[in-house]
């Protein structure tokens, strides 16, 4: 053992000199680090040999140290045995007067724990309760009974129970009512308002034609961020004004939880959002149909009343189509009519790609935007079925998101598309009856022009 | 009284359907109105313009000549015209109507994912708005469609063949 601890050492001290010598002195050499060694071992061996003398001066002192220590550790067991045979007598004892408790207490325990329960549950009615909006800190009382019954440490007195019988036939009443008070109100903007409002039954908060909702942990009532349809913030202000009569007034039966859901919906921009780059770009294609078809709609308007107007009218005008292809009659007043048949077919052809221009893109969007909403619907279900393989089908709401992208590129392309087929068939009737006067009609008139003279 | 609740079934019908089936409703009501319109056309003032131009025709001299030709199309094309004067729309707006109740479809899927991602899907009553605005307008926009083919059919149909009766009874003489 000796021996390894010296070996230690000198390899120690050996390293230690090592790092030493290359760290700063490099001119010391091997006689040197060994002259070292000798001196430090002298050293060492001096220490030793003084701490064994004081060893052997202490003998007897360690001697007298060992007796306290068994003297204490005997009192200490005496003590350990003493506080045992205590325990065990006071357990039964305990067990005696908890027999003895029982026993007097007889049905009551069952009272008291039906108390505990109806105390506990009633709790929790009340905190969800918009009553506690106008009768506040009726759950602290009731919290604290359920507790302090719990421990079974003390009993609930007479006050107390009559005070639990007397909060749930205030809630049960309560909730049969419609009542006005006032309370501080948070805003949709934020701020705090003490203002009236109309509490019916344990249903509905309104104030100022706005429902409201209360915040069980707080019990703060707020303004609902998005309020339900227009009518039913009309007949929440009608309650409001009215003094007695009967007023029709629209009720959430769930007590909020309804109203809380218009919240959570999302609005228009949010919706538009979920169409991710595929709906932008649905929506970039629409606009641009929609101002193609604007162009052609007012072009092709003026269009059909010039040639309305050269229907009637004696001489031909060259600001309309019509007019144009009757001008070939004038200037080919002595052809014959073979000739002029062949003139105003060139004449019409002419004429039809102008009337028809970009009628073909606005049906070509109109067949492209459902296309393209269903290429949405795709991206959005590959990235639904990959969250699927990451996360499994566990949680819906993983899901729910990508789904409802898809589908909301397949509203896009169908809202583009609906307009766009409804525009494209107006356009269209409207430039082929245009065209059917020109092929139809322009060699009629020049006939009965001429039989007329 | 009874309009009342006649009013009343009507608007929580629409609102059970969502704005899509309004939208449908709307959509269904113009298609009708100019089906009427042309029904009422052609069994009234039509029967004048054809009787009015054949007999024009039949005063007529000349009735071989190349400018007769071209008069006959042209008075063809008139009575034509007016008679198909809305039939393309109505095509149109019955071809919109299944489109429009798959658009009432996907946004009541819509609703009913959202509501999914709020609520998870435990809770089927939640869901239940969603469906049926996903089913009520399919179900419009398919009446409404089977509704409107039957007369587009008729109404094209007529075009056709008044359009051959006419020809038949403004003979050319050669």
């Amino acid at each position: 053992m000796k021996s390894i601890l010296k070996t230690f050492t000198l390899v120690a001290s050996f390293v230690a000199t090592s790092a030493f010598a290359q760290d700063s002195d490099k001119a010391l050499d091997l006689d040197q680090l060994l002259r070292q060694l000798e001196q430090g071992q002298i050293i060492q061996n001096k220490d030793n040999q003084r701490r064994e003398q004081e060893f052997a001066a202490k003998v007897s002192e360690q001697d007298q140290m060992l007796n306290d220590a068994t003297q204490r550790r005997n009192r200490a067991l005496q003590t350990s045995e003493e506080l045992e045979r205590q325990f065990q007598e006071n357990e039964f004892k305990l067990a005696d007067m908890d027999e003895a408790l029982t026993t007097r207490l007889g049905s009551l325990k069952e009272l008291f724990g039906v108390l505990q329960q109806v105390a506990g549950d009633t709790k929790g009615k009340f905190q969800n309760s918009v009553i506690s909006a106008q009768i506040q800190g009726r759950a602290t009382f009731l919290d604290e009974l359920a507790q302090s019954m719990g421990k079974s440490s003390k009993l609930a007195s007479i006050d107390e129970i009559e005070r639990v019988w007397f909060e749930v036939q205030r809630e049960m009443t309560e909730s049969g009512k419609v009542t006005k008070f006032t309370t501080d109100v948070v805003e949709a903007g934020g701020e705090k308002v003490n203002k009236e409002v109309v509490r019916v039954g344990s249903f509905a908060l309104v104030s100022d034609g706005k429902y409201l909702d209360m915040n069980p942990s707080t019990g703060t009532v707020a303004e609902l961020v998005r309020q339900p349809a227009g009518r039913y913030g009309e007949s929440a202000e009608e309650l409001q004004q009215s003094s007695g009569e009967l007023v029709q007034f629209g009720l959430d039966p769930t007590g909020g939880s309804i109203l809380g859901l218009l919240v959570q919906a999302p609005n228009f921009k949010e919706r538009i959002e979920q169409g991710g780059i595929v709906g932008y770009i649905i929506l970039v294609v629409g606009a641009i149909g929609l101002l193609l078809a604007l162009e052609r709609l007012i072009s092709l308007t003026l269009v059909r009343t010039k040639v309305n107007k050269q229907l009637k009218a004696k001489q031909a005008n060259s600001n309309n189509p019509l007019g144009r292809v009757l001008k070939v009659r004038e200037e080919f007043p002595d052809v014959d009519t073979e000739t002029l048949e062949l003139k105003l077919t060139e004449a019409i052809l002419g004429e039809v790609p102008k009337l028809g221009r970009n009628l073909t893109i606005i049906k070509i969007i109109s067949v492209v935007a459902p296309l393209m909403g269903l290429l949405g619907t795709v991206t959005g279900m590959i990235n639904t079925f990959q969250a699927i393989t990451l996360f499994g089908t566990g949680d819906p709401k993983l899901m729910a998101g990508g789904i409802s992208t898809a589908l909301m590129t397949t509203v896009l392309g169908l809202v583009v598309a609906i307009p766009m087929t409804l525009l494209y068939a107006m356009l269209n009737t409207r430039s082929k009856n245009i065209v059917y006067i020109l092929q139809e009609q322009a060699s009629g008139v020049i006939a009965e022009r001429a039989e007329r003279g | 009284m009874f309009f009342a609740e006649f009013f009343e079934a009507i608007r929580d019908f629409t609102e059970t359907g969502g704005q899509v089936l309004l939208v449908i409703g709307v959509l269904i009501f113009v298609m009708w109105m100019l089906i009427l319109e042309r029904a009422l056309y052609f069994f009234i003032w039509h029967k004048q313009l054809k009787q009015q131009t054949i007999a024009s025709w039949n005063a007529r001299q000349d009735k071989s000549s190349w400018f007769a030709e071209q008069i006959r199309q042209a008075q063809i094309s008139r009575v034509m015209l007016k008679l198909n004067v809305s039939v393309p729309i109505i095509q149109a707006l019955v071809a919109l109507c299944p489109l429009l109740g798959l658009m009432g479809t996907v946004t009541g899927m819509i609703e009913v994912f959202d509501v999914m991602a709020i609520s998870g899907s435990g809770n089927a009553r939640s869901m239940a708005s969603g469906v049926s605005k996903a089913t009520i307008p399919t179900m419009a926009g398919m009446v409404g469609a089977l509704s409107g083919v039957f007369a587009s059919t008729w109404l094209a149909r007529i075009g056709k063949t008044e359009k051959t009766h006419i020809e038949d009874a403004m003979a050319m003489e050669h």
